[in-house]
């Protein structure tokens, strides 16, 4: 019995998304109840993993994706109830759906079943037609919960994404920098800061048309995205500007990596849809953070910093980077 | 024991069958593995008794009373159903009383089954 417990452990944790939908977890001490579960359960197509004790069978829920479990009320280790109130405090990503067993059947044993997060209950002797038609709920409850968590993914992945260029957004953008600020302080590093405007963005759309200036932002946005390491962060701020986020870079290297990236976007050619290719010309803003000071960096400032920078940038005639210290400002 | 309860059969064979679609060959594997573990948890009573161990005395009246109802054994899970309520009040003298019509059932049941019933 020990490898088998070990190879229905195994099987339980070490499975994909997709293949453990059906698989079922019974846990229940009384092995003959086991065998007509495991049994009936097999011929209706489940894979069956068994679980003798709560024990076990909290180790198998714990670390695994299962999406159905039949828990017996009363076991030796973990009891059905306690089993249930305990995975449901995990939150996992995904929902198992709980079916309590139990030789009791007395309203107030259902009511406690069901406020522990039990999703049903069911009295031995277990009738199996009734169980085979209270899974066929199971199944459609589990799809029910699979696509409003699909659609809440795709949704959120909206939220924080800019629909034109597929960088991040602004507002995801400033969560963003709240947590690498964080973590550059609590991990002493710095970290630098670009904004990123078009200087002829206006001409490119008078000359070419809007979508000519839409189909410019997004081959721009693709073109940093592709030129930047792995860690480091690009979102669309406004219209026509971007801002990017260098974790680890001091303000030397961020004024390299603009001054790159300038360079860059000098020598391509951006594909307007009309035939012609336009230049693009655009100037950087930059600062940087340094590791070490107590107190935190308020992240608006140092977006005012890189603006500050962006500016004169502009003023000093465009094309260019220009970069400040931020704490030098201070 | 009611004088009622000495005309029921042991086991109820047809609900028990109809509960497994009828697959005889099934159920007498079934009933293999509730005399093997009806034999271990009658021992664990014994002891239990023996030691005045209510928690045990309750546990292994609730699990046999569990399996004897799978499988459709009323007098059976009658008596384990007593000697799970025996445990839960920590009546000792019910205890024994049930251990005597648990074996007294458990060995009806083994009579019928050899009988072919």
């Amino acid at each position: 019995m020990g490898r088998n417990k070990k190879r229905d452990l195994k099987r339980a944790t070490g499975n994909s998304f997709r293949k453990s939908s059906g698989q079922i977890l019974v846990a229940e001490d009384d092995r003959v109840t086991l065998s007509l579960l495991e049994r009936k359960l097999g011929e209706w197509g489940y894979e069956v993993l068994k679980a003798r004790d709560g024990r076990l069978a909290w180790e198998m829920l714990k670390k695994s994706e299962l999406r159905i479990a039949i828990l017996d009320w009363m076991m030796p280790g973990f009891k059905g109830p306690e089993l249930c109130r305990q995975l449901r405090q995990l939150k996992k990503p995904h929902y198992t759906y709980l079916i309590l067993l139990t030789s009791r059947d007395s309203a107030g044993d259902l009511i406690e079943g069901l406020k522990a997060g039990a999703d049903d209950y069911m009295t031995k002797p277990i009738n199996l037609m009734e169980l085979k038609a209270r899974l066929k709920t199971a199944r459609r409850i589990i799809e029910l919960e699979d696509n409003l968590i699909a659609a809440r993914r795709r949704l959120s992945r909206l939220a924080m994404t800019d629909s034109l260029t597929g960088v991040w957004n602004r507002r995801k953008f400033l969560s963003l920098l709240n947590e690498e600020l964080n973590r550059s302080r609590r991990e002493g590093r710095f970290l630098g800061l670009l904004m990123m405007d078009l200087d002829n963005f206006k001409e490119i759309n008078d000359r070419h048309g809007h979508p000519a200036g839409d189909a410019v932002l997004k081959q721009l946005a693709q073109l940093i995205r592709r030129n930047l390491r792995k860690y480091d962060r690009i979102a669309r701020y406004g219209g026509d500007e971007f801002i990017l986020l260098l974790p680890g870079s001091d303000l030397r290297e961020t004024e390299a990596v603009a001054e790159r990236l300038l360079d860059l976007i000098r020598r391509s050619r951006f594909r307007t849809g009309t035939g012609r290719a336009a230049v693009v010309s655009v100037s950087f803003g930059g600062t940087a953070v340094s590791p070490g000071p107590e107190q935190g960096v308020d992240p608006k400032s140092l977006i005012r910093t890189a603006d500050g920078a962006l500016y004169r940038a502009k003023r000093d005639g465009r094309d260019r980077v220009v970069v400040i210290d931020h704490e030098g400002e201070k | 024991m009611a004088a009622s309860d000495k005309a029921e059969l042991p086991i109820n064979k047809p609900e028990a069958l109809e509960r497994i679609g009828g697959d005889e060959s099934f159920l007498q594997e079934l009933l293999t593995i509730y005399r093997e573990e009806f034999e271990k948890k009658y021992a664990e009573l014994e002891k239990a008794v023996d030691q005045k161990d209510f928690q045990t005395i309750r546990e292994a009246g609730h699990y046999l009373k569990g399996a004897s109802s799978n499988l459709s054994l009323p007098a059976l899970k009658e008596a384990a159903w007593k000697m799970e309520t025996a445990g839960a009040s920590n009546d000792l003298q019910a205890a024994r009383e049930v251990l005597h019509s648990l074996k007294t059932e458990y060995r009806r049941l083994q009579e019928f089954l050899k009988s072919g019933g």
